[in-house]
């Protein structure tokens, strides 16, 4: 099936009444999340993934991406309006998007925000077809050496580019992966940290740990920092259209936002926020104004709103390609892709044909979806701030709770939950990203397995990792990333003194 | 002083785990055996949380920023308490059962956080935890603890 056949194909899977419904259900609780703080993408994923056992793979799926795309669009509404980002990936559009809330142009910032997400997702949907065909037809050639190094790869760069320190990074990969040792170990069923639990064998569940991490320590987080009242600027139906020549100054902003979004996004780390400063940087860079940045220039709306969505359409290539999840939000829909019994990896495409490009589709009809709604909807959206908070962290919590237990009707999910949860809290405080901890424990199992698999091939010689070009290509790039920084900088120092005493 | 505490956490997980590993069968290089990668994993965390450590000790680069602003009034209290919940919560559903759980829950959490009279919270309480046992305990049909009262 050739790209534009596979997605005539996924066009039909996608608007199928179900599935259509699905997307229309994951795009409207995305964007309700994206507009409250407190729940973000990942942790409403998690929270809605057992919601999700009684439907079909596709549409399973088709609706948690919806949240995470989705999750997009909402957390711009409060960056502009209350200059509140409902999530981590609209903190940039909040600086020239409030401004201009200020300056009465909160209209136009909407909607330039809207319409940049979804020239942005409709690119991100071709950046899909032709990225993730190509790169899984790449990887049939992957054997278990190749595999190995790109989660060795894949977790150097996730250290260097989360938030914080390398070590920090490190440290939680290393979490990560030792929790992904809990349980019976896959070869010979050997009994690992179990310590005789029955449930324990099974290992320690994702969504739970994700659960903790992301929704119960980010209300910890809200109940120390106390009750918050957003005074909200209203916005007229007839005030959403944006001038002329703001038109023309967002044009290539959405246009540069949009690629740098989705490369950005195909990198190991946290894509959409780093889209976002990159997009803003470069738009700041390259302006012929650059003191209107700050003060409500539409170019610092548009670049990085069309990046973070650029960037959610990027980090579903190596998840749909290569079956490696690169980012929390891809580590859950790798989850629901497993529940279901379906094995991702490079002949998701061949083998399952409906979900791959189902999902792809739906990505393209809940990005109009999305324009559809939160434009119209914008005031009704925003109404949801008004409900306390402390009424809202309760309920968050609770549902947490009924969420974990309901997963495998198990104890042990609910303290995996509180156990994380407060572990996160703690983390928050030490300045530390969790997000490496969850995609090492993702990808921990894999990298065991092929590890093994790999010494097994070579009787037990490391060089083979050496000897095939792209194991040995891909561990090069791993190193480079690490050690390339350091290296830059004691060459830096080393010129400073010379050039001042030349 | 929380990086020190977290630093010295870190280093006795990861001694614990690394001591943990080295009990599973090794197996060999050509067949690694079940113990084979946790040790591995174990000697880089122990590596990666001294490292931590020393930085920590040496008040170092890896939690900068981390504290701050001073806590509000009353900020940590509002934290135990919602701590102490989620604990109590776990601690207990086994034994009187979901409903009274979730109750109980509701109504210690938007007493204190939301600073609220007796009558909200335990209205919300009662409100909170029928709807959530009638969505989850019957449309959906998850079988919520009962306690030992029911059972």
């Amino acid at each position: 099936m050739s790209p534009l056949e596979g997605l005539g194909f996924g066009f039909g899977v996608a608007l199928a009444p179900a599935n259509l419904l699905a997307c229309f259900v994951g795009v409207l609780v995305g964007t309700i999340v994206g507009i409250l703080p407190g729940i973000g993408p990942v942790g409403a994923m998690a929270l809605l993934l057992p919601s999700t056992y009684a439907m079909s793979p596709t549409t399973a799926l088709i609706m948690l991406a919806g949240i995470y795309y989705g999750s997009m669009y909402g957390g711009s509404t409060t960056s502009i309006l209350v200059n509140v980002p409902g999530e981590a990936a609209s903190v940039v559009t909040a600086i020239d998007g409030y401004q201009m809330a200020r300056k009465g142009r909160a209209g136009a910032a909407l909607c330039v925000a809207a319409v940049g997400s979804f020239v942005a997702g409709s690119v991100g949907v071709v950046g899909i077809v032709l990225f993730a065909s190509w790169l899984a037809e790449l990887a049939l050639q992957f054997g278990p050496p190749e595999y190995f190094a790109l989660t060795v790869t894949g977790l150097a760069l996730l250290s260097r580019l989360s938030g914080g320190s390398v070590l920090t990074g490190f440290l939680m990969v290393g979490i990560g992966l030792a929790i992904g040792t809990v349980g019976m170990e896959s070869v010979s069923g050997f009994p690992r940290f179990t310590f005789g639990s029955v449930p324990l064998s099974q290992g320690i569940e994702l969504v739970p740990l994700i659960m903790g991490l992301y929704g119960v320590a980010e209300i910890l987080v809200l109940a120390e920092e106390g009750i918050r009242r957003a005074s909200i600027a209203p916005v007229a139906l007839r005030d959403l259209f944006p001038t002329r020549l703001e038109w023309r100054q967002s044009g290539w902003p959405i246009a540069r936002g949009s690629a740098v979004g989705f490369l950005t996004g195909l990198i190991p780390g946290p894509a959409t926020v780093l889209a976002t400063f990159i997009s803003y940087m470069l738009e700041r860079r390259i302006s012929r104004t650059p003191e209107r940045f700050g003060t409500g220039a539409i170019e610092g709306v548009a670049g990085p709103e069309a990046a973070n969505n650029g960037a959610t359409a990027g980090a579903m290539v190596p998840l749909l390609s290569l079956g490696i999840p690169f980012s929390p939000a891809t580590a859950i829909l790798l989850g629901a892709l497993v529940i279901h019994g379906i094995q991702p990896g490079p002949m998701l495409i061949s083998a399952q044909p409906d979900v791959f490009w189902g999902v792809v589709a739906s990505m393209y009809v809940g990005n109009f979806l999305l324009l559809l709604l939160n434009l119209p909807l914008v005031g009704v959206f925003v109404s949801v701030l008004r409900l306390p908070q402390y009424v809202l962290s309760t309920l968050v919590l609770l549902l947490c709770l009924v969420g974990a237990y309901s997963l495998s009707n198990s104890l042990l999910d609910l303290w995996v939950l509180v156990a994380f949860g407060l572990a996160g809290y703690g983390f928050r405080k030490l300045s530390i990203d969790p997000a490496p901890l969850i995609v090492a424990v993702v990808l921990g199992p894999i990298m065991e397995k092929t590890l093994r698999q790999t010494l097994f091939m070579a009787h037990g010689d490391w060089r083979l990792l050496a000897y095939r070009p792209l194991s040995l290509a891909l561990l090069l790039l791993g190193a480079a990333v690490l050690v390339g920084p350091l290296v830059w900088t004691a060459l830096r120092r080393r010129r400073a003194p010379a050039a001042s005493a030349a | 002083m929380i990086e020190r505490l977290a630093a010295v956490a870190f280093l006795a997980a990861s001694a614990a785990y690394t001591a943990g590993a080295w009990t599973f069968p090794l197996g060999t290089a050509a067949r690694p055996g079940p113990g084979f990668f946790p040790v591995a994993v174990g000697g880089f965390l122990c590596a990666v949380a001294l490292l931590f450590a020393a930085s920590a000790f040496r008040g170092g680069a890896p939690a900068e920023g981390a504290a701050g602003a001073p806590p509000e009034p009353g900020a940590r209290g509002r934290v135990r308490v919602t701590a102490l919940a989620l604990i109590g919560f776990c601690l207990l559903v086994p034994w009187a059962g979901y409903p009274v759980v979730a109750f109980l829950f509701v109504t210690a959490l938007i007493k204190r956080l939301g600073d609220t009279g007796w009558a909200v919270a335990l209205l919300a309480g009662i409100a909170c935890a029928a709807a959530s046992a009638y969505v989850f305990g019957s449309l959906l049909g998850v079988p919520l603890p009962r306690g030992v009262l029911l059972d």
